[in-house]
Order: structure tokens, then sequence, then C-alpha cells
């Protein structure tokens, strides 16, 4: 916890307009700093929405399991005997005991409270426990906690903890689909394999700087100039770097909080994503050929992988995954692994994990500029409502937007994406429960 | 040090008390001078018990992968290190490990305390174990391979832009 930093106490659920602080293209600064903002966010974002968890390839086997966080809620992902991946909370039914308390593992066909011993199946059924005479009536109500609703798509697993948030499809709507289908068609057997390990960093930051800042290409020449002088000719160099008017590429709002830098359009050679040409990955655009064909091989080797945001704690930053994760008001975890495929050579995927350690990570090329940028607004608002002048300004590009069949879109350095994602924040912070 | 003459015990320390110097200064020429080409600069996730590479590392420089870091860092426009993080690390319990003829494997724990001020202003503890494998080279001791097992290594970190 920051000593300089002064939190505003909460109120009560209820007493913030959001209709108010968030307007079409400008926000107010105390949606960083209020404990009331973030508690009404972690429920009615977190716990009453659809939220990523993980991806179903980090669990391979029966009996893999990941532990994650749903907003405050420590659950863990497990596949099962039967194949099926479960969400469960990782929280004893008995006394609370947290029942895995390392990262990952494998090989389990139970989970054993380390307290008095109950035995959970990895689909969160009580087993067994010791002393069993001492019980009276059923068991039933004493299986792990679940949420309310646990989907999949393309792998990707989603959960909402309180169930009644509607179908996942709705909320991925076409927009979300399409950009995870982008990353999955990378492989040429349209699978991913996520199991280069998640590295965290943590920001003393609220967590919205973050669904922003990966989704913000106004920023890159100034915010990460040290690396653009550093390393010259990297694949952002036309599709980010250069000049606004030489850029072609686009900032994207797909819709439901799902918005997306589109660096396709910018890009000036294909491969550009992965930092290589066609003849150095021969094997790869063959194999892709074979899968798809021709005309679809070569859109792929240009466009290359998604930059993202799934709402509300999903980046596709190209060829990483990252999650966002809330911890306090003014304090985030911003994990991330790389989008390794099935399908392709140990050299491609090396050099998929050799990009991702160089551009994501608390000691990368990239995100360190942008942890130290996110942490100097959180110092900066931290007057919170009484803020002089409290408005984050949204404007950039809102008289240039167009619509077309996919959403709005905008040049890649207007502020589409940012103003997307508020918008449909508004929405569910505003909507009637 | 056992195995080791006192000379040779001399000019290991000084190496290292060198190196410690030269990174907690942030004087990053006169630090990149003390490596070799095939210098690895290597900080895993966990110990360092798999092939770099294979996972996710915290920082797994090769020797053109650490120029660019320090490139980076000499832009002037590192934000994550503007301005540089004051710090100061100790070094402690300093063994030899293995030596061949003309190589070195030494290993020390350290504390390194940094000051983040860049934006929050708090005092960071850095700690863990770093192996150096330092080779004799004409121009005198030069270390190709630096391995620092932070003992918090599992856990999400704060920025670490600086050299560890």
């Amino acid at each position: 916890m920051l000593a300089e930093t002064a939190n505003e106490t909460a109120r009560e659920p209820g007493s913030v307009d959001y209709r108010r602080l968030v307007e079409d293209q400008r926000v107010h600064g105390s949606l960083y700093t209020d404990a009331q903002v973030f508690d009404d966010e972690i429920e009615r974002i977190f716990r009453c929405g659809w939220v990523f968890v993980g991806h179903e390839s980090e669990i391979p086997k029966p009996g893999d399991w990941v532990r994650r966080t749903l907003g405050r809620e420590p659950v863990i992902m497990v596949r099962a005997g039967d194949g099926c991946v479960h969400v469960l909370a990782n929280r004893c039914s008995h006394r609370g005991t947290m029942l895995c308390w390392q990262d990952r593992g494998g090989g389990r066909r139970s989970f054993q409270c380390s307290y008095h011993g109950w035995v959970f199946s990895l689909d969160g059924k009580l087993r067994s426990l010791p002393g069993k005479s001492g019980f009276e009536g059923a068991m039933d109500a004493l299986d792990l906690a679940r949420p309310g609703q646990v989907a999949s798509y393309q792998g990707f697993v989603f959960a909402n903890q309180s169930g009644d948030a509607g179908p996942l499809d709705d909320h991925l709507g076409p927009g979300g689909k399409a950009l995870i289908d982008r990353a999955v068609e990378l492989s040429p057997v349209g699978r991913l394999a996520i199991g280069g390990g998640w590295i965290g960093q943590r920001v003393a930051s609220n967590w919205k700087m973050w669904p922003e800042s990966d989704n913000d290409g106004y920023h890159l020449a100034i915010a990460h100039a040290s690396l653009q002088k550093a390393v010259p000719g990297t694949q952002y160099e036309a599709a980010l770097f250069s000049s606004e008017l030489d850029n072609t590429s686009q900032a994207r709002d797909h819709g439901l909080g799902h918005v997306e830098l589109e660096l396709r359009r910018g890009y000036d050679r294909e491969l550009a994503w992965l930092g290589t040409t066609r003849d150095k990955v021969q094997g790869y655009a063959a194999a892709l050929e074979q899968a798809y064909g021709k005309v679809a091989t070569d859109r792929i080797l240009w466009d290359g992988p998604p930059h993202a945001l799934i709402f509300p704690n999903l980046f596709i930053g190209e060829m990483n995954l990252a999650i966002v994760q809330p911890l306090s008001v003014d304090e985030t975890i911003h994990y991330h692994t790389p989008l390794l495929l099935e399908g392709v050579d140990a050299a491609f995927n090396n050099r998929v994990l050799r990009q991702s350690e160089a551009a994501m990570g608390p000691a990368s090329f990239f995100l360190p500029d942008d942890a130290v940028i996110a942490e100097r607004m959180q110092q900066a608002w931290r007057a919170g409502r009484t803020t002089a002048h409290g408005w984050v300004d949204l404007s950039r590009g809102a008289g240039r937007e167009q619509c077309d069949a996919a959403g709005r879109v905008g040049h890649v350095s207007d502020e589409t994406t940012n103003r997307g994602f508020w918008r449909h924040y508004r929405a569910v912070m505003t909507a009637k429960a | 040090m056992i195995g080791l003459s006192a000379e040779e015990r001399a000019e290991i320390e000084a190496f290292i008390f060198r190196e410690a110097r030269l990174a907690d200064e942030g004087d990053y020429e006169s630090w990149e001078a003390l490596v070799t080409d095939d210098m690895h600069y290597w900080v895993p996730f966990g110990r360092a018990d798999y092939e770099p590479g294979t996972r996710m590392s915290y920082i797994n420089d090769n020797r053109a992968r650490l120029a660019t870091r320090i490139r980076q860092l000499m832009t002037g426009h590192r934000h994550a290190q503007t301005p540089p993080s004051p710090m100061r690390r100790l070094i402690s319990n300093v063994e030899l490990l293995e030596r061949a003829e003309s190589e070195y494997l030494v290993a020390g724990n350290f504390a390194l305390y940094e000051l983040s001020a860049q934006a929050t202003r708090e005092v960071r503890l850095w700690a863990g174990r770093t192996t150096w494998r330092l080779r004799r080279t004409p121009q005198g001791l030069r270390m190709c391979r630096k391995v620092v097992e932070l003992v918090n290594s599992t856990e999400p970190q704060p920025t670490l832009a600086i050299i560890i």
C-alpha cells in the first residue's frame, strides 16, 4: 500500500452516479481512486459479468489445475477425469480454508483440505470427510461453491459468479468472437498451447488504466520513445510509431467494451507481427496453406494476431495473452503469457516466447514504461472527487470517427478504443440489477 | 572461498563488488565492459532449474538483447528509470562453486534497496542469490553469465528496469 495515497473512504452501494461521471468524451478521475467505485466494479463487472478465467490448453490433462482470481474470489480451474473443465471456489466448504495455495499443479484426483481433511472430487463434489457420523442430514449443500455460469469459446474459459449474465455468446458478440478467432486461426490446427507460464507485473495503479493503456495508440512514440530509439525497425515502426499522416492503422470499438488497435492495416509487410519473413518460416506457411488454402494463408500472414481487449480483463496483445487483475482501487497485477500455438515447430514457439519476454513483464522493454506512467496518473489523481478540473479527456478523434458494419473506427491514435471501453463501462455500471 | 588462492579470492571479490557498484550507480557503459561476447543474463521465474527460453523468465538476455537493454536505458527516455533509481546492494555468503581452467563459478546472496524514484517513491527490497560465471581473459576477469534467483520470483514483481 502506498503511504501517500489518500483513497477515498467507501460510501454506499448505489451512491455513485456513473451517468454523471462517465460522459461520451470525458470521464471523471475519481473513477480511479474512489474505493466505492472499486467495490461497485467488483460487484457489477467482476461478479455479475463474464470475466476471462484461463485457457483450456493450460490444463491439458485430467487432474491439471491452475489458480485464478475472479474479482476477489479465488478459484481453481481444473480438468476432471472425464476431460471436462470446471471452475471451483478455492475454498473448503467447511471452514473456508484455501484448498490450492500454489499457482498450478497436475496429477490430482481430488482436492483435500489441509484443516480437517475434507475431500472434493475434481468437479467440486464433497466426496468424503473424516468422522461423518457427527454430521446430520444431507451433505449436498457442502459441495464446493462455483460460479453461476462457466462457458468457453475456442478454449477461452469465461465465468460469471452471479449466474445471470446471459449467454457468453451475447457477452462476446460477433466482435469479441472474431478477435478470438483471429488469434486461434494462427495455429494451422486451430488450437492454442498456452503453457509458457504467466509473468505478473505489480502496478500501483487502478486496473482500468490497463485496458486503457494496452489499447492506446496515441502514446507509443512518446511513452515508448526509448524502445524506438534503442531498437529501430521493429514491427511497430509502421503500424504504431509512424507519424499520424503516414500511419494507416486503425482504432476500433467493436461494441460491448471489446476494443482493438487494428495494426494489420498499418503493417508494411507480411509477418511484421512476428518480426520475420516467409522464407524463414516456410514450414509454418506451408502448414497454414494446407489447412486453410492460399488466400486465407496470405491474409493470416499479413494480419497476424489482434491487439485487443476482451472486456473487462483479457488482453490479446498480439502474441501474448494478458489478464488484468484488480487487487484494490490502486493496485493491479498485469499477468501475461505467450500465445503459443499447436501445430507449429518448436522454433516458432521459441520465437513467440522470446518476443513475449521482450515486450511484457516487469523487466521488459515496453510494460515498465506503461507501469510508471500509470503510477504517475494514480498519484496525480489522489485528490479524487476534489481534484481540480477532475476530468480525463478522451475526445481525440471523436469528430472524425466513422461507423461501419463492425462498429466504430478511427485513426489508430484516436481515443476510439478508450471511448468504447468507457461507453460499455457506463452501460454495465448503470444497468438495472 | 575455499579452493582459491588469496590473490584469486581478492580478485574475484573485487570484481563482484565493482560489478555491484557500477549497477547500483547506473554506470551502464562501464558495467557493459565487464561482460564477454557470449554473456547470458538470466532472471528466472522460480528457481534456475529449467532451460531458459522453454518457459517465461523475467530476463533472459543473450549478448544482443543485453546490449538493447543497456541502449534503452541510455537513451534518456526510459521512463521506468527516469530519474534513475537510487539504490545500493549488499552481497554476502560468497562461495566458489566450481572452477575450470579459466573460469570460476561463484555464488552469493544479495539484498538490494531501490528507491522507485519515478512515481511511487517507495523503497523496494529485492533479495535473492546471484551466480556469476567469471572468465579469465587477457583484459582480466570478465563475466560470461549472471543468474539472479529472487526469493519471491514466483510472485508478481514491481517494475524491474534496473540491472539487478
